[in-house]
């Protein structure tokens, strides 16, 4: 008798795809079409001015809102830099002497008499933007500072995720199969893409778009926090995209469940290195690090852009597939969950399971155990 | 062999159910964040099947939830005699419907039965005397008739029904539900009710639906 499970794509290798390069504010781009470029080839540069912090003088001095301009150091328009002296009052013998820093670079913009705050207003910032790949120009498009690439990736398809296409360079955080909490995210991680183990906490997760992380791999989420940051629904595929201002892949499931060893593996191999995560659609591109990867991709042509847009095709169900002894599986649903091996046999008969259910039970070998659970809890891994 | 789907590709709104009212059902009660995951997992893998008792009893946890959540809903055209107020009842000819493709993760018809009676009817306002008996459907492509459910009303404490079948007696009393098989087509009943009635009526003798399923008698109250 036949049996089918889906067949689930998991990793795709040595793809040729386009990928885009964005610059973070307004600036020029300095490639051309056709133009072949390099991981640390600058082809933009951009210059970020907006934003400000807004600093409770009146409470971090201990005085009233009045008081606190003759206390600033600096004078409102001057410009100061992190770190620099901002505010000092003079202490009595029991206490009460306060010295304030600036937290940032910038310019001592307003401070309300009323309320005894200071808004300082952030200093431009020029921002390089770095190809990060190799690969051929394909698109300039200066109105919306987007450079379109071709070049050579390996995909990863997560299960579900959240947020918009983002970058970084990327860091594991521990094992597979570790619980990641907020002591574990620090603020040089800004930029970066981590990659966790079985599940990142809540916590964590606020930490990561406090420190300004790009994106999260992980093998779980909480059910709970997933539907926060997806608009309060749990639909799949999803329907609509979000950003929470960090960009989550999740590979396995919701609890608490190690991030397979076929991605974990591949991951590993990208410590340190440039990657491309978009949560929305659950993927993950793994930039080829070798020069060699231009070749192919010289050589491959892609179907037409429409209006410049990039929209990544992706399909992670690619049908049925007969279950036969040998192949890659992984196991599926509430029992085992994530769990990968070797197919090693199928039952010609029915099996009446421990829940009262009853289905064809193969048995899978793992990396440390054999298991067995029913056709209907496997996927054929690609 | 072709693929199954899942027990809960009838429904589009399983992650709108409360964890609360899940919970509700179960004993011991599990942690709610752990029953949460549980029912994303099974959004997420709706085609999986569940390996533990405990694991199932999550599912029909789940089940009832569903169908109560696709009960009548504000708004609703309640003297539209046509249509009913669920998808699984038909209230004009009062009879309950369980896709038979529900078999496949629950083979257990009773269990199966029995969600439906939670879910459904358990509640449920009953208008007129009529709604006291149900006819058990399993619906395919041809629809089988598999048994009926009786749901006599008691008044107060202590009430004790007193069931004759094909010459056999039985006594359901208040607060407890009992399963008489009746695997003939058509079944004779014979009854008396102490502090309550059935179909209006303390005492009476009829003729209702049998099946594979046989006779729900449901003397629990909501």
């Amino acid at each position: 008798m036949k049996h089918l499970a889906p067949l689930r794509m998991r990793v795709e290798k040595d793809v040729i795809t386009r990928v885009a390069r964005v610059l973070v504010g307004k600036g020029v781009l300095n490639v051309s079409v056709g133009q072949q470029v390099t991981p640390p080839e600058i082809i933009g540069m951009a210059t970020i001015s907006a934003g400000f912090r807004t600093l409770d003088l009146s409470t971090l001095l201990s005085v009233s809102p009045q008081e606190v301009e003759k206390l600033l150091v600096k004078k409102i328009g001057q410009r100061i830099y992190k770190g620099e002296l901002l505010a000092f009052k003079k202490g009595w013998l029991i206490g009460g002497k306060k010295v304030l820093t600036s937290p940032t670079d910038g310019v001592l913009d307003f401070l309300n008499n009323k309320t005894g705050e200071l808004k300082i207003a952030f200093l431009p910032k020029k921002v390089n933007l770095p190809a990060g790949v190799y690969g051929i120009v394909e698109v300039v498009d200066k109105e919306r500072g987007q450079v379109i690439i071709r070049t050579q990736v390996t995909r990863i398809y997560g299960m579900f995720g959240s947020g918009r296409s983002r970058d970084g360079i990327l860091h594991i955080l521990g094992k597979k199969d570790g619980l990641i909490s907020k002591s574990a995210i620090q603020t040089e991680y800004d930029d970066c893409v981590l990659v966790g183990g079985s599940l990142f906490f809540k916590d964590a997760i606020s930490a990561c778009i406090s420190a300004g992380v790009n994106g999260i791999i992980t093998g779980g989420i909480d059910a709970k926090d997933y539907k926060g940051m997806a608009g309060g629904r749990l639909v799949f595929p999803k329907k609509l995209d979000n950003d929470i201002g960090t960009s989550i892949v999740v590979c396995e499931g919701f609890g608490s469940v190690p991030i397979g060893t076929d991605i974990f593996e591949i991951l590993s191999g990208y410590e340190g290195k440039f990657v491309f995560i978009d949560g929305n659609k659950a993927v993950i591109s793994l930039p080829s690090p070798l020069s060699s990867s231009l070749v192919k991709t010289k050589n491959t042509k892609l179907p037409e852009l429409q209006n410049n847009d990039l929209i990544l095709d992706v399909g992670q169900i690619k049908g049925d597939l007969e279950l036969k002894s040998g192949l890659k599986v992984r196991v599926v649903g509430n029992s085992y969950l994530g769990e990968q091996g070797k197919l090693v046999a199928v039952n010609d008969s029915l099996t009446l399971l421990p829940s009262g259910a009853r289905d064809y039970l193969v048995t899978v070998e793992t990396a440390r155990r054999k298991i067995q659970v029913p056709v209907a809890n496997l996927e054929i891994m690609v | 062999m072709p693929r199954l789907t899942g027990l809960f590709d009838s429904f589009d709104n399983l992650d709108q159910i409360s964890m609360e009212a899940i919970a509700s059902w179960l004993k011991p009660v599990p942690q709610l964040n752990q029953l949460e995951d549980y029912l994303a997992n099974k959004i997420l893998y709706p085609q999986a099947l569940p390996l533990t008792e405990p694991d199932m009893q999550i599912d029909l946890s789940i089940l009832r939830e569903a169908l109560r959540m696709n009960g009548p809903k504000p708004g609703f055209q309640k003297n539209n005699a046509l249509l009913g107020d669920n998808p699984f009842l038909n209230v004009t000819l009062r009879k309950i419907l369980i896709p038979v493709k529900f078999l496949n993760f629950v083979p257990d018809l009773m269990s199966l039965t029995l969600v439906f009676i939670d879910a459904l009817l358990l509640s449920r306002e009953k208008k007129d005397y009529f709604q006291d008996l149900w006819t058990i459907v399993l619906t395919d492509n041809i629809d089988e008739i598999v048994g009926s459910i009786l749901l006599p009303q008691f008044d107060g404490s202590g009430g004790v029904m007193n069931l004759e079948l094909q010459s056999k007696n039985y006594e359901i009393r208040q607060g407890n539900l009992m399963l008489v098989p009746c695997p003939k087509d058509r079944c004779e009943i014979a009854y008396k009710l102490q502090k309550g009635k059935l179909l209006g009526k303390k005492e009476n003798a009829f003729e209702i639906y049998g099946g594979k399923l046989g006779l729900v008698i449901d003397g629990r109250s909501a």
